[in-house]
């Protein structure tokens, strides 16, 4: 992991299997199926749930800052802990805690590198059903780190201006319009296409087939090689609904080493509905639900 | 039990063997060469209705052997299909539970199959995002029972347990040998969890190392439950590229015209992996003017009215096929 621009928010399973159980250590599954906990997780690790506890409940948003100090403290989580997140299908919501965490200043948080797959096929990696004891603690929000998420005007200015990479790590089928969003999912857009200028690098781009991020080397070749990021220009990151993005926020941020990426939360089911606002759909399909 | 009467002490004693095989019936109208003897061997004919009993009885019996089924201790595979529905009838039959840890997608009558043969069924949610090929799915899951519930759970693991490649050097190779009188020359079998084209292709290139072991496969995109194309093959350990001496990629819609022409015109209601199997068999058979085949046809149409009526919307009666499909 040593060639990445930032390594030290990664750990691996050596460094996960040799801290666990650990005080100041809190292991924080993040799954996309909130089932997948329950059959089994890394010993003493709590659970969030995407769905329920780190988006607001009645608008459609990030949790408040005030929401998150209850979330991190009802688990037990100080300011000063090291918090190591984990999850399925490649941390994808894992990586959206991560992006979380960040926003709300926590100072030491981590990924786990291959996500809870990795663990779980590791032999002698423990796994329970027993859910930890919690006691809960003060937990204060001291800094919130705006730059870490893209609004909509600044979307819509990135681009117009072409200041900022834009970066769409949907399927190439939903790039092109040909799809407004995967099969049978419940969460979709009026419009089909993408943003105008985004670069379609789809998010699964990133990880090898154990779930682990690919070597800095071969991330720089496809990124920066194939398909053409500047390094030295800011970036935003979206797909869908705001998790795959993180994911790729994750990768252009801390292992590519660009500075300024932000996340666009909104993502597709944000922009696809907008009126009026420009949309490039080279397949020319799908105008209006499928 | 008298097998010659076809009495039988107890369902296990239908499942085949060399004394006790599943049919063999020649292709008449289809065979491109007739020259050329074609011969489809009718897995439906085993007693839970697919190839997959006899990888899923040498599982289970491994596993009483060895105390890790039975006696509390249930089983828990990611199986949506055949291998699902023998581990689940021959475990209600031995006393225990299957649990069959499918996606959500499946088509509803499979998952109704699962549950009338006995198993707990734990459907996947899957309605956020795909992750295809990748992602931990049901295969995850249910490695996730059996590890953090050992006591509770075992997973037999059809992809990677040794007694599934056992069972066909032990059945399905010799069946075929006596049947075919050692007269094989060409041996036709899907790529799924490669359990049948490696053990029963070992077996029958011990007694002649001549006979042509050749794997069909579905072009990528494919939707044909059960099988796998060679980009796919990851998921299995089973796979011995040494035995096999041609793969064949077919073109996966005809897995289900092909299964419509078998139905029609031979009498074999073949489902679509059998058909994609007779399509790769057609295509050697047409560059091949003498010979022996034998096609592993790994079970009938009956559970494929969904992917059936999907690829050929003129067989849809009353929106039949509205049932979601993989």
């Amino acid at each position: 992991m040593s060639n990445y621009s930032h390594p030290e928010v990664l750990v691996d399973l050596a460094w996960a299997k040799a801290n666990v159980g650990k005080q100041k250590i809190k292991f924080v599954e993040v799954d996309v199926d909130t089932a997948s906990y329950e059959s089994g997780h890394i010993p003493g690790a709590l659970a969030f749930n995407w769905r329920t506890q780190l988006q607001n409940q009645v608008s459609r948003d990030i949790i408040s800052r005030e929401d998150f100090e209850k979330l991190a403290g009802g688990a037990g989580i100080a300011n000063d802990d090291t918090v190591v997140l984990y999850g399925d299908n490649n941390n994808w919501f894992a990586a959206y805690g991560f992006w979380l965490f960040k926003l709300y200043g926590h100072q030491k948080v981590h990924l786990l590198n291959g996500g809870r797959v990795k663990w779980l096929n590791e032999p002698d990696a423990p796994l329970t059903k027993d859910v930890p004891q919690v006691t809960p603690v003060k937990y204060a929000v001291s800094r919130v780190d705006d730059k870490l998420r893209a609004l909509l005007p600044e979307v819509m200015h990135a681009s117009a201006q072409k200041d900022r990479t834009l970066v769409d790590v949907r399927s190439v089928d939903e790039f092109t319009g040909k799809i407004i969003a995967p099969p049978n999912l419940p969460e979709t857009a009026q419009r089909a296409g993408h943003i105008p200028g985004a670069k379609s690098i789809p998010w699964s781009t990133a990880v090898s087939q154990d779930g682990t991020f690919k070597s800095a080397d071969e991330l720089n070749k496809i990124y920066m090689g194939e398909k053409g990021v500047d390094p030295k220009k800011p970036a935003i990151a979206y797909c869908r609904i705001g998790e795959r993005s993180s994911h790729t926020w994750f990768v252009l941020k801390y292992l590519l080493g660009i500075d300024d990426v932000k996340n666009y939360d909104g993502s597709w089911t944000e922009y696809g509905n907008l009126i009026g606002v420009p949309i490039e759909n080279p397949s020319g399909g799908s105008s209006g639900t499928k | 039990m008298n097998q010659a009467n076809r009495v039988y002490d107890d369902v296990f004693e239908l499942l085949p063997s060399e004394n006790n095989p599943t049919p063999l019936v020649r292709i008449r109208k289809l065979n491109p060469s007739p020259e050329f003897k074609l011969y489809a061997k009718l897995e439906w004919y085993n007693p839970f209705g697919s190839v997959k009993d006899r990888a899923a009885w040498a599982m289970i019996r491994r596993l009483e052997a060895e105390g890790k089924a039975g006696h509390g201790r249930n089983i828990v595979e990611p199986t949506s299909g055949n291998t699902g529905l023998s581990l689940a009838s021959m475990a209600s039959v031995r006393g225990y539970k299957l649990r069959a840890v499918v996606p959500g997608r499946i088509p509803k009558e499979k998952k109704v199959l699962l549950k009338i043969a006995g198993a707990d069924l734990e459907v996947l949610n899957d309605d956020v995002c795909p992750a295809p090929g990748l992602g931990d799915g049901s295969i995850n899951r249910a490695k996730s029972h059996a590890k953090a519930s050992p006591d509770e759970f075992t997973m037999p693991n059809q992809y990677e347990n040794e007694e599934n490649v056992r069972a066909h050097m032990e059945t399905t190779g010799p069946e075929i040998w006596r049947q075919t009188e050692g007269k094989i020359t060409h041996f036709f079998a899907a790529l799924g969890t490669c359990g049948t084209i490696t053990g029963a292709g070992r077996f029958l290139k011990s007694k002649n190392p001549d006979v042509k072991i050749i794997a069909v496969m579905p072009s990528e995109g494919h939707d044909v439950p059960g099988l796998r194309n060679i980009s796919q093959l990851h998921a299995t350990k089973l796979f011995d590229s040494s035995v096999v001496d041609e793969l064949l990629e077919i073109d996966y819609k005809l897995a289900y015209s092909r299964a419509l022409d078998l139905s029609r015109q031979e009498g074999l209601l073949a489902g679509p992996s059998s058909g994609l199997i007779f399509e790769g068999a057609r295509e050697v058979v047409s560059r091949t003017t003498n010979g022996l085949g034998v096609m592993m046809f790994c079970d009938n149409i009956f559970k494929y009215l969904s992917t059936m009526t999907r690829h050929h919307p003129e067989l849809d009666v009353e929106g039949f096929g509205f049932f979601p499909t993989v």
